[in-house]
């Protein structure tokens, strides 16, 4: 397989898990903007922070109100960041691979594409926004669960895989991340602060679907440490990111030279679990979930150098 | 006689199905013999099943333009151009003769430059040519293949007589064509072809891939060829695509290749870098390789010419080769023949004036509103003039360009050339043609058997080319009773 098809089929993958996460956040937040008691603060601007947005913001933007958070966020297309541009990517990469994908991929991403950029509008006011997220959302993850059902698990297959499980372990640091610094940045009373704790963590769960899934392991009252651990070090939630990592490990077997790969997953994955006490809203939380996003960006480059831009002579 | 072929007005020109006095040709009888019980609305519901197959099987060329590049789908005619296959054998061994010549003068021009020491032609007219490379002096390639695939565009004039109008040795195009239009009328008419003997064309992808593996300059058992394109939006992307498929052969760009400090090619691989052997590229010599030619070419490969002059990779066709694919180097063609051959042309050329000799340049001169002059370097129908269609001012025009720079124009008879009746709104109607077979040159030389018949679907006009209302046309090459 040529390297400049792995990677487009990569970056395929991670940009359709964007656009999917990028939707699922705003909604939140904009669900949460409704849970919350008016007095408690909560702003637009975590978005931009949460996407490592704010260099960009700050250069085209004035004014941190939720059209222009949103608008940053969902609809510019200057932004390669937002939700349209990855869209757009995404339907670039299927383009120039369309003959080693189902004939289906182009039609599902080509329809959605269209879509949104026929709605965008929608995206200024809050219900429209909503029923327009939720539209993409389920159909990016028809859009996965064809790929899933009807392509071979071949060498392709595993490229895609491999660019969805990077991209969900990288956003599921940057959701804990919002809610620790929510937590932070709040002065509630003492007595308050769990009540709205768990609205928050609750809607963060909702988020990702994990929700339910949560309420099936942990039966008590919801907890940030107990969130925090759920999403970082479960083995078996499909958006947690030691789940995500053993699963890459698994679907990169199959490929040339896998070992070292292999070895610096499993290696970042022992450290995740090892990871104890770490309070929420804590700065050492913080920096620890930066870390993590540096070590994905780092499995990121060996991808390249292992399989996109190889220099040894096979 | 069909019944609606009775008004056909034959004669006017050659047609390649129906003879002046309305019967068919040898190599329509047959096919005409088949359509005797076929309506002529039968026809027509063949054409829009046609037109249903090419748009599904998206077969589509594009159009440059202001508002954008279009993807169109390819015009296509079904009523197909017939030849006998014993004029075919005459016209494949003149072609394979003139490509054997062709590759020995491009070697010679790169090496010993015999042909101008013995005053067969001026050494002038390679040196003042722009695609005269001088990194390839010195260059000698097995079976002297330089020019290893050619389309050449054949005309048949009034009196039957077939010319080679131009010879294609750069990165000649449209043979994929050729294979689409086969199997879109396999679709359509299929008893015909079981009843009919037809040369079959599609042993040509792999014809290609033995020729280009034939030219992996040293020793291996598998040579890996690769399809190099320019990528998705260059017009002929279809193509590369098709023929890289056809082969099994990787389609690549300029940027999944690396050459590396032991001067070989390798080509990016998720198992790691991968040696190439033989690159068919679709890329012209000016974006082959911004060590060398256009720095600002993102297409190519750095250091690819090192490594073909290494010996390390073989590129079909060789850089350099466009110096032939010149229409004064045109003329000199049956000269080639019998210079390095020692044999007398077997197709002939269309009768040229070069303006760079004082008296055909001043025939040239004073018949300009009958003559087609030409630029002697540009492809795809450029720059040209139309004497008997040209205005006053466009005469005077062309007069003082070619008085300026006459090594740069060539003059030729206008060809009345000849017609294959094609599906109109009430009938068949004569609609020119011409032909572009396609020859490949590597330890053995292939013809197809026919090629692309293009054809000019405006009445009366004579350009086939496909972004100038052209479409084209299945050609068959039958096998005729008579030679049974």
């Amino acid at each position: 397989m040529l390297s400049k098809v792995a990677e487009r089929v990569y970056w395929l993958a991670r940009y359709i898990e964007r656009v999917e996460n990028t939707a699922r956040l705003a909604k939140v937040h904009s669900q949460l903007m409704l849970d919350l008691p008016k007095s408690v603060k909560l702003s637009w601007y975590g978005l931009v922070q949460i996407t490592s947005n704010e260099d960009y913001f700050a250069l085209h933007y004035d004014s941190r109100s939720e059209q222009n958070c949103m608008k940053m966020l969902l609809s510019d297309r200057n932004n390669p960041a937002s939700l349209i541009s990855s869209l757009w990517w995404a339907r670039e990469n299927i383009r120039t691979t369309r003959d080693i994908l189902p004939r289906e991929a182009w039609i599902h991403i080509n329809e959605l594409y269209v879509m949104v950029k026929n709605h965008q509008e929608d995206f200024a006011t809050r219900t429209k926004r909503n029923e327009l997220l939720s539209k993409i959302i389920r159909a990016c993850q028809a859009y996965t669960g064809m790929l899933e059902g009807t392509m071979s698990h071949n060498e392709t297959y595993r490229f895609l895989k491999l660019g969805m499980l990077i991209e969900r372990a990288d956003m599921t640091t940057r959701l804990i991340d919002e809610g620790g610094l929510f937590v932070a940045q709040e002065h509630f009373e003492k007595d308050d602060e769990s009540y709205f704790d768990a609205i928050l963590w609750a809607n963060l769960l909702r988020s990702i679907n994990a929700y339910f899934m949560y309420r099936q392991q942990y039966q008590t009252e919801i907890s940030g440490q107990e969130v925090l651990q759920f999403l970082t070090q479960d083995e078996e939630f499909a958006r947690s990111i030691s789940y995500c990592l053993n699963e890459m490990c698994w679907f990169m077997r199959k490929l040339p030279n896998p070992e070292p790969m292999q070895n610096a997953l499993k290696s970042l994955q022992q450290k995740i679990s090892a990871e104890q006490k770490l309070i929420i809203g804590s700065n050492e939380l913080h920096n620890h979930l930066d870390w993590i996003q540096k070590e994905l960006s780092q499995i990121n480059r060996l991808l390249y150098s292992t399989w996109f831009n190889p220099k040894q002579v096979a | 006689m069909l019944e609606y072929l009775k008004d056909y007005p034959a004669g006017d020109y050659f047609d390649e199905a129906v003879a002046e006095n309305n019967t068919p040709r040898t190599a329509a009888k047959p096919l005409l013999k088949q359509f005797e019980n076929t309506p002529f609305n039968s026809l027509q519901e063949m054409q829009s099943s046609a037109e249903v197959a090419i748009a599904n099987m998206g077969i589509s060329f594009t159009v440059y333009s202001d508002k954008g590049n279009i993807d169109r789908l390819w015009p296509f005619d079904v009523f197909p151009r017939t030849l006998c296959s014993q004029e075919w054998k005459q016209i494949s061994d003149g072609l394979k003769q003139r490509l054997k010549a062709l590759n020995r003068f491009i070697e010679d021009v790169y090496n010993e430059r015999q042909i101008f020491q013995a005053g067969i032609m001026p050494e002038e007219i390679i040196t003042s040519s722009k695609d005269f490379r001088p990194e390839c002096c010195g260059m000698k390639l097995k079976h002297n293949s330089w020019a290893s695939i050619c389309g050449s565009d054949l005309v048949r004039d009034v009196t039957g007589k077939i010319y080679v109008l131009e010879d294609n040795l750069r990165v000649p195009s449209g043979v994929s064509y050729m294979l689409e239009n086969r199997a879109v009328m396999k679709q359509v008419m299929p008893e015909v072809f079981n009843d009919m003997n037809i040369l079959p064309v599609d042993q040509y992808p792999m014809q290609l891939l033995s020729m280009l593996r034939s030219l992996c300059p040293y020793k291996t058992d598998n040579p890996e060829v690769v399809v190099l394109t320019p990528g998705i939006f260059n017009s002929a992307y279809y193509e590369h695509a098709y023929l890289a498929h056809e082969m099994g052969a990787e389609l690549v760009e300029g940027s999944d290749l690396v050459v590396l400090e032991d001067n070989c090619v390798y080509m990016r691989n998720i198992e790691g870098l991968k040696r190439v052997d033989v690159i068919y590229r679709r890329i012209d010599d000016a974006f082959l390789d911004p060590e060398v030619f256009r720095e600002d070419s993102s297409l190519g490969v750095p250091g690819l010419m090192r490594a073909w002059k290494a010996g390390k990779v073989a590129i079909a066709n060789a850089p350099g080769c466009g110096v032939a694919d010149d229409k004064v180097v045109y003329a000199y063609v049956p000269d080639m023949i019998r210079f390095y051959l020692n044999e007398e042309p077997l197709i002939e050329n269309v009768p040229t004036y070069l303006c760079s000799r004082e008296e055909e340049r001043n025939y040239v001169l004073e018949h300009l509103d009958k003559l087609v002059v030409k630029p002697a370097n540009e492809s795809g129908g450029y720059g040209l003039l139309i004497g008997p269609k040209a205005s006053m001012e466009e005469i005077e025009t062309f007069r003082q360009l070619i008085r300026e720079n006459p090594r740069n124009y060539i003059a030729q008879p206008t060809l009345n050339i000849s017609t294959v009746p094609t599906v109109c709104d009430q009938s068949l109607e004569p609609r020119h043609v011409d032909l572009r077979p396609f020859i490949l040159l590597g330890e053995k030389t292939y013809v197809t058997a026919g090629g692309l018949t293009r054809v000019a679907l405006k009445k009366g006009s004579l350009v086939v080319n496909s972004s100038q209302g052209g479409g084209s046309k299945d050609t068959w090459i039958v096998v005729t009773e008579e030679e049974n």
